[in-house]
């Protein structure tokens, strides 16, 4: 499994419009998330892949091949459903333990997972005292198991803190390294912005941009904040700011005790370093680049891109 | 696939063994079948003759009562707790997930019914332990009929607090309101009715079919013909109907989550 696709799908439930005409391409040894508001339609598409949902319309394609998700490939699929819970009265352990003999894995294995999601201590406790962050790390370790080469998180940081966090990236960078397929679902694209290599945003049930964040940022075009550091010379740095003034037109600026903070278009960027280049007046340079999430916010501002 | 549906099969069977519900009703019926054995091997032989038909009424009325309690949250209550989506993410198919859900809670169901009639069996004199070890496997088809029945309940329910108002009244009506049902149509329609209807109206609810079978067993035969019901007819038509309600319930509940665009 090394390329899976889900091609114009469509899911209606009554008159509302789950997924229109949804696209989405997954890859090995790449982690993408898919991201957008409430609605958006991201819980019914990771269903979709999973053959919870059925769709009205459109194919699933796993390295070319169209196929309808069944039995023998749901063995190679790991899934953390969205707010994940289990039977109250049953331990961490017994939970563990069931889905590895369900999937065929040792009880060893499965003490070994729930010792890497940090459960260990935990073990012998009923589920029903577990925190949401402990449910949501049992839900992972349930997830990979059985060591899935498509790995389907939905909402995987709900709940999770920092050592819970860390447990997280750990499994996508493991993940991604073996080749694996991963997509995971979030509302916290600042959150997951470092661990995923490709990003889909969906907004009422489609697709509206893909690609790489940088690829994201490029096309929103979100200006770029650069932090400059000026000399202790009044005379100099004023010289050097009435220059970039000047040569950049449009330039959203301010300037504060010897920090001087601009604001500019990613096309206006080498011209920018033209000027500095070589300018003693400036000492130090800092370029801040937007977030995801503001991509992400000014994405759905948008109307539909390709 | 048998791997998984094993796995299920046992992860009901031990949840079930745990829900303090299922323990509270099955020690109920423990005691309660008990306390009639007791009472049989204390009395003098006219009582005595009544332990039978005691405990075929107790049974008749507490097993639905289990197995519908066992099979009313199957579905609509892993729906409600969120833990469907995992459990259909295992490679199984939603037919699977059905019948295996089914066996794992049968067989607590075999474990309560055999829990009350052998704790009943200890108390009981020997006479008695054959009238329990008859009782038995009729019981657990009874059972099994109601749990299908709550099985089918619980798929089609989209809430847990309907799928329980739900039991409750198929129970009532199964159990209580159906024999009355029948009684009035034999005393409104003065002979009118064909005692091949009477026949086919007990046979269609099992309450009724396990009734009339351990009756006969049990009791005087002019009982039944009293009644206008044949035993012959009817025990020849009992494998087929016991057959139906055990399969059809629990098919039609497969039928219905695979025919189901979202679990």
């Amino acid at each position: 499994m090394k390329d899976v696709r889900l091609r114009d799908v469509t899911v209606r439930f009554g008159n509302v419009h789950a997924l229109r005409a949804a696209n989405l391409s997954l890859t090995g040894g790449v982690v993408s998330a898919i991201a957008g508001p409430n609605g958006a339609g991201k819980s019914t598409l990771l269903q979709v892949l999973l053959g919870l949902v059925r769709a009205d319309h459109g194919t699933l394609e796993i390295d070319g091949v169209t196929v309808r998700m069944n039995e023998a490939l749901r063995r190679d699929v790991g899934y953390l459903p969205e707010a994940v819970a289990f039977a109250n009265n049953l331990t961490g352990r017994q939970v563990m333990r069931f889905f590895a003999f369900a999937r065929g894995v040792s009880r060893n294995h499965a003490d070994r997972v729930l010792e890497r999601v940090g459960l260990r201590d935990a073990a012998k406790r009923s589920v029903r005292g577990y925190s949401r962050g402990m449910r949501q790390r049992l839900g992972l370790g349930v997830a990979v198991l059985s060591d899935p080469r498509l790995l389907i998180l939905d909402e995987p940081t709900g709940g999770l803190d920092q050592e819970g966090l860390t447990v997280l990236w750990s499994v996508l960078a493991e993940y991604k390294q073996r080749g694996h397929v991963v997509l995971l679902s979030t509302h916290d694209l600042s959150l997951v912005e470092p661990r995923v290599d490709r990003v889909a945003i969906f907004r009422k049930g489609t697709g509206i941009a893909e690609g790489t964040p940088a690829e994201l940022r490029d096309h929103v075009g979100l200006p770029i904040r650069v932090d400059l550091s000026l000399t202790d010379e009044p005379s100099r740095a004023d010289a050097f700011v009435a220059a970039v003034e000047q040569a950049i037109p449009q330039l959203v600026a301010s300037r504060r005790n010897g920090c001087f903070s601009v604001s500019i278009k990613p096309s206006d960027v080498l011209d920018l370093t033209r000027l500095i280049g070589g300018n003693s007046a400036v000492t130090q340079l800092r370029f801040v680049e937007p977030g995801l999430d503001q991509v992400y916010e000014q994405l759905l501002k948008e109307p539909a891109h390709a | 696939m048998p791997r998984v549906w094993l796995a299920l099969a046992w992860h009901e069977l031990s949840e079930r063994a745990r829900d303090r519900w299922v323990l509270l009703i099955s020690f109920v019926f423990a005691g309660l079948a008990s306390a009639v054995t007791m009472y049989s091997r204390s009395a003098d032989g006219g009582a005595a003759q009544l332990t039978g038909p005691s405990l075929v009424t107790l049974a008749s009325l507490l097993i639905p009562l289990i197995a519908l309690v066992l099979g009313h949250d199957a579905i609509v209550g892993e729906r409600e707790r969120n833990t469907l989506g995992l459990l259909f993410s295992l490679p199984i198919g939603r037919t699977g997930v059905v019948v295996a859900k089914y066996t794992g809670r049968l067989l607590a169901l075999t474990f309560s019914i055999t829990l009350g009639f052998g704790l009943a069996a200890l108390a009981a004199s020997e006479q008695h332990r054959g009238v329990l070890s008859q009782l038995w496997w009729p019981s657990l088809l009874l059972g099994s009929a109601f749990l299908s029945l709550g099985m089918l309940i619980s798929s089609i329910s989209m809430r847990q607090v309907t799928a329980v108002s739900t039991v409750i009244f198929a129970w009532f009506v199964l159990v209580f309101f159906y024999d009355l049902g029948l009684l009035a149509l034999l005393v409104g329609a003065d002979g009118r009715v064909s005692s091949l209807t009477i026949e086919r109206l007990v046979a269609a609810n099992p309450a009724g079919l396990f009734r009339v079978e351990m009756m006969s067993r049990f009791t005087a035969k002019s009982t039944l013909v009293d009644l206008g019901i044949r035993e012959q007819s009817l025990s020849r038509m009992a494998p087929l109907i016991w057959g139906l309600w055990i399969v059809m319930p629990v098919a039609c509940s497969g039928i219905f989550l695979w025919g189901k665009k979202s679990v």
